[in-house]
């Protein structure tokens, strides 16, 4: 149980929203993909906070229907599935949303009932933690990493391997000279990657308590 | 909305240093029966040291004159159960502050030598329950006032004790108090802490804040304009430090209940921290000695000021340059101190336009990081707009800094005897105001000092203050990039092996009342029914 | 608002054309990260003495974490979570109050590919602990085969109005390769500050040798792992 994998916090939030103004959602869901519309989320990838995040709206019709022993849903309300994977505290993602992005976020849940806007803080804060859903299982290929490291990585992993190899027959001191080019070219990628900083201290209680456990386990 | 001065502790909106109150006293209580701890807060309550904005040339009784010595008083979660706040309204205090600071080391990075277990025996055995702080022009006013504080001990019958326990110099371990100052040199306090570096510059601008206008340039919220001019700023707002006012959340704080009892209040860290000042000056030396900018320059980079003027190296980024700005401020400082008694306007202005450019400067023309690094102490710490990585992004280009700045009060403690040495009692009593220890002082802590992620830093740490470690052969693993000039073909450069310059040894978390909440505490009549 | 009209004409025109475009040329767009998201009913029953829900969340909740992850053997997966949605929030008068008739298993996903490899990986490498999961849900037990799974995920499946990529699209084995260098070469910089050419360079190459930045698969780091851990 837990919405932590190392670096990555999962966060869920489901919540309802009128047939009729889903439409406009859609819609804007629909144009920030354009070529173009990007730019719309400028903020969210200046923010850099998040691996992979989605919006799925499902109507009353869509939830899965797989055979008859599954009563049909009946609802009246479309919702809201939202899904993100981002680094660092569900204080600091959420505040800096609030802070960075309003407009955009009001977007994202215009016209969801009862959506606070995010501005200012507590309402929002209060509506996000009312209608989010605990994850029971989170798996992240990467616990060690951020989105910023792995998009650094990806940078340098180029450079690297194209250096590598215009240098394969350079005399040392050519060599020596495109190393440091090299260097110039990757410095915002040059860090190391240690253990996330504690999100919170329950969290970190249930880890412990988690590796006790397995280590119980192991020497049986 | 006009803030009532007279209502706040003067700590919260002045640093008594600047004021020339050179030397501190922080005296630290135990509160044994409910009573007694009444009638001691009682006792100290009109002779704490109010907001209120100074006159010098006030009469000496009068209430706008300076006091030959400031009292404040603030109180730990456990001092404000045995005072007999109720349950209800003790319950509605942030959880950071419940659980004080010893409980919070591992968010904190207290770790190795920071360890709790490594702090002065007063953090260690016994619970905090009140801090009263005694800042003086000289040491016998100090002494009055603690005289007059510990006759109301006296008084107390046992109900009220004064923890000892304060490591000092030459070994002691049972200090009564810790002592704080300036550190001088030829007679004259300086704003400088043990490392060297001159201090007590960067200082947040809120709408209550008093002081010279210029003072919002650097330290308010950064707008789009220009950072040299006071279009580029916006005083912060109240909230931010002052419980009951608006904040940069467009709301009022998170505050206890009932109103009253936070309004005009705010939260304080106290932290006591040593420097190892050997270690400091061995690093630079050695690690210097291959930077092509020379030691100097090192050490500039490592707090993104340079050490004898304090000039921004983002703004001023050779040697040369740093050093016309330090030959003229100088020069500007001696004159204002040699008309002490009455400085010219010519002076003051001299000395004003000076002080101004040390902050009056963003990171969005050096956002590669090749003058100031990415991981430099105050680039770290007060990112200003450089959040935004130039690209304009956000609704406002302090939108990730506006709710993370802290006022700082704290005073250096003790003397370097041996600078080649890490050993002795000698470093900074860092003092920290805001309206949320957790979203304020305990994020900066962790996520800018012990961390590097919003910096695109991975797990680097603040070269100077950050946590760093030791490998299997106890070798240091601190690490600091200082970024090149991509253009200018100036490479970057490494800095290993970077051993822990600053230890914890000890502190906790405190609770400001206004002077009206004090009378309330003192009279047992806080109720949030 | 004339700034959104231009986007919005602009976008799909761009849109239009790189449609006509990949069709005439017959090139597909590169498959990148993607999102998968399905809601599963959970069978409204017992389950011995437990109900599915109850043995389903405990199941979920008990499950080894990180690279001992069941998910950590399913190809190209970067990040993917389980939660029960046990029914919908009620947001207080004046809306209005609606409840879920089922249960559903809420699995989301985010990979590398397109979904049909993905499911099919999924269920060729981790099919064991997939029937132990999706055992409670409605209709799994008619699952046999590989199309038999991708079949009912797609059934289960809804659509994502917005998937946004804030990392990079790679397949998984490449992203953890980089990170493995990123980590390697920084060491190796921090190593190496005042290193004299010849050495730099001799190192430079044993480093490469060692490393071997063009080889996906070896040496790098261990998918799912939380401390640095080196797969050769
Ligand atoms: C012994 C430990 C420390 C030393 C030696 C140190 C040193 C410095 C120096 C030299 C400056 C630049 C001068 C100035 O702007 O006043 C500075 C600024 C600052 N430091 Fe520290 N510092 C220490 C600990 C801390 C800690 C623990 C924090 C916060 C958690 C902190 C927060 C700040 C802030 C907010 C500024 C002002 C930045 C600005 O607004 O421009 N410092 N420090």
């Amino acid at each position: 149980m837990s919405n932590i994998a190392g670096k990555a916090y999962a966060m869920n939030v489901v919540t309802p929203a009128k047939w009729y103004w889903v439409w406009v959602n859609k819609l804007f869901f629909w144009f920030v993909q354009l070529p173009g519309g990007a730019a719309y989320l400028k903020g969210l990838l200046t923010l850099s906070l998040i691996h992979y995040a989605r919006w799925a709206i499902v109507s009353p019709k869509e939830f899965p229907h797989l055979d008859e022993s599954q009563p049909k849903e009946k609802l009246k309300y479309s919702y809201m599935f939202f899904f993100s994977n981002f680094n660092g505290s569900w204080d600091q993602y959420v505040d800096s949303f609030h802070a960075a992005i309003p407009q955009g976020l009001d977007l994202f849940w215009f016209k969801n009932v009862k959506y606070p806007k995010s501005v200012p803080l507590q309402p929002f804060h209060a509506y996000i933690t009312y209608n989010q859903i605990w994850t029971s299982h989170y798996y992240s290929a990467y616990p060690l990493a951020t989105s910023n490291d792995i998009k650094s990585a990806r940078h340098l992993t180029r450079e690297l391997r194209a250096f590598s190899e215009s240098s394969a027959r350079a005399d040392p001191l050519e060599f020596h000279e495109a190393y440091q080019r090299l260097l110039r070219d990757v410095q915002q990628d040059i860090s190391i990657m240690e253990r996330t900083p504690i999100v919170s201290l329950s969290a970190q209680a249930v880890e412990q308590r988690l590796d006790q456990a397995d280590a119980e386990r192991a020497d049986q | 909305m006009s803030i009532d001065l007279q209502d706040i502790q003067g700590n919260i909106v002045k640093g008594y240093a600047q004021y020339d109150y050179p030397k501190a006293r922080y005296v630290f209580y135990h509160i044994r029966n409910e009573v007694a701890g009444r009638a001691f807060v009682k006792g100290i309550a009109p002779l704490v040291t109010t907001g209120i904005p100074w006159n010098k040339k006030a009469k000496p009784n009068a209430a706008d004159a300076p006091p030959p010595a400031t009292t404040n008083i603030a109180f730990t979660y456990m001092g404000l159960k045995m005072l007999g706040v109720p349950r209800k309204s003790l319950q509605t205090f942030p959880e950071e502050f419940v659980m004080g600071m010893k409980l919070r080391k591992d968010i904190l990075g207290d770790d190795g030598p920071s360890d709790p277990r490594h702090w002065d025996r007063i953090w260690r055995d016994t619970s905090v329950h009140l801090w009263i702080s005694i800042n003086g022009r000289d040491p016998a006013s100090i002494e009055t006032r603690y005289q007059e504080i510990s006759h109301l001990v006296a008084e107390s019958d046992g109900g009220i004790i004064q923890l000892s326990g304060h490591h000092g110099p030459d070994g002691s371990t049972d200090l009564p108090y810790q002592s704080a100052s300036l550190i001088y040199k030829n007679g004259i306090p300086q704003a400088r802490e043990h490392f060297g570096y001159r201090d007590g510059i960067g200082e947040p601008y809120f709408m209550a804040s008093s002081g010279h206008p210029n003072r919002v340039i650097g330290g308010g919220k950064p707008t789009r304009g220009d950072p040299a001019t006071r279009k580029g700023w916006e005083p912060l707002e109240t909230g931010e430090f002052i419980l009951g006012h608006r904040d940069e959340a467009f709301e009022t704080p998170i505050a206890p209940q009932p109103p009253l009892l936070a309004f005009n209040g705010t939260f304080m860290v106290y932290r006591k921290l040593h420097e190892n000042v050997g270690s400091f000056n061995r690093y630079l030396d050695t690690v210097g000695e291959n930077y092509p900018g020379g030691k100097e320059l090192l050490a500039a980079k490592f707090s993104g000021r340079w050490r004898s003027s304090g000039a921004p190296v983002t703004r001023f980024p050779t040697n040369a340059t740093a050093e016309t700005f330090e030959f003229q401020l100088n020069e500007a400082e001696a004159r204002l101190y040699a008309e002490r008694e009455n400085p010219s306007k010519e002076a003051k202005e001299a000395y004003v336009a000076l002080r101004t450019q040390m902050a009056a400067f963003d990171y969005n023309h050096d956002l590669e990081g090749s003058r100031c690094p990415l991981g430099a102490h105050i680039r770290r710490i007060n990112p200003r707009g450089a959040l935004e990585h130039g690209k304009e992004a956000f609704n406002t280009p302090g939108a990730l800094t506006n709710r993370r700045r802290i006022l700082r009060r704290g005073l250096p403690y003790g003397e370097v005897a041996d600078d080649s040495r890490d050993d002795g009692d000698h470093g900074i009593i860092f003092i920290a105001i805001n309206a949320s220890i957790s979203r304020q002082f305990e994020f900066v802590q962790q996520q800018w000092i012990n961390y590097g992620n919003d910096f695109k830093l991975a797990n680097d740490k603040d070269p100077l203050t950050g946590n760093h470690g030791v490998d299997s052969n106890q070798q240091p693993t601190g690490r600091m990039i200082l970024q090149g000039n991509s253009t200018a073909t100036e490479n970057p450069f490494f800095c290993a092996g970077i051993p822990r310059f600053v230890e914890t040894r000890g502190g906790d978390y405190f609770f400001i009342p206004s002077l009206t909440a004090l009378h309330m505490l003192s009279n047992g009549t806080v109720d949030p029914t | 608002m004339m700034d959104i009209i231009r986007v919005l004409v602009t976008g799909l025109l761009r849109r239009w054309y790189d449609n006509l475009r990949n069709l005439l040329t017959g090139t597909r767009p590169p498959a990148g990260a993607a999102g998968l998201t399905v809601l599963c009913p959970i069978i409204n029953d017992s389950d011995g003495n437990q109900s599915h829900v109850m043995a389903l969340r405990q199941h979920l909740q008990d499950l080894p974490l990180h690279e001992n992850s069941p998910m950590a053997a399913v190809p190209n997966t970067y990040l993917c979570r389980f939660y029960i949605l046990n029914d919908v929030f009620y947001q207080g008068a004046p809306a209005e109050e609606e409840h879920l008739k089922s249960k559903y298993l809420v699995y989301s996903t985010n990979f590398h590919g397109d979904l049909d490899s993905y499911l099919s990986g999924m269920w060729e490498h981790a099919q064991e602990s997939i029937r132990q999961v999706w055992r409670h849900c409605v209709a799994f037990e008619n699952v046999r085969t590989t199309a038999d799974f991708v079949a009912y995920m797609k059934k289960c499946q809804v659509r994502n109005h917005l998937f946004f990529n804030g990392s990079t699209g790679d397949p998984l084995n490449r992203q953890l390769k980089s990170l493995y260098l990123k980590q390697e070469f920084s060491r190796f910089v921090y190593d190496h500050q005042n290193t004299p050419p010849e050495d730099l360079q001799r190192a430079f190459q044993a480093f490469i040798a060692r490393t071997q930045p063009g080889n996906p698969d070896s040496p790098t780091w261990v998918a799912g792992a939380d401390t640095e851990s080196i797969k050769t």
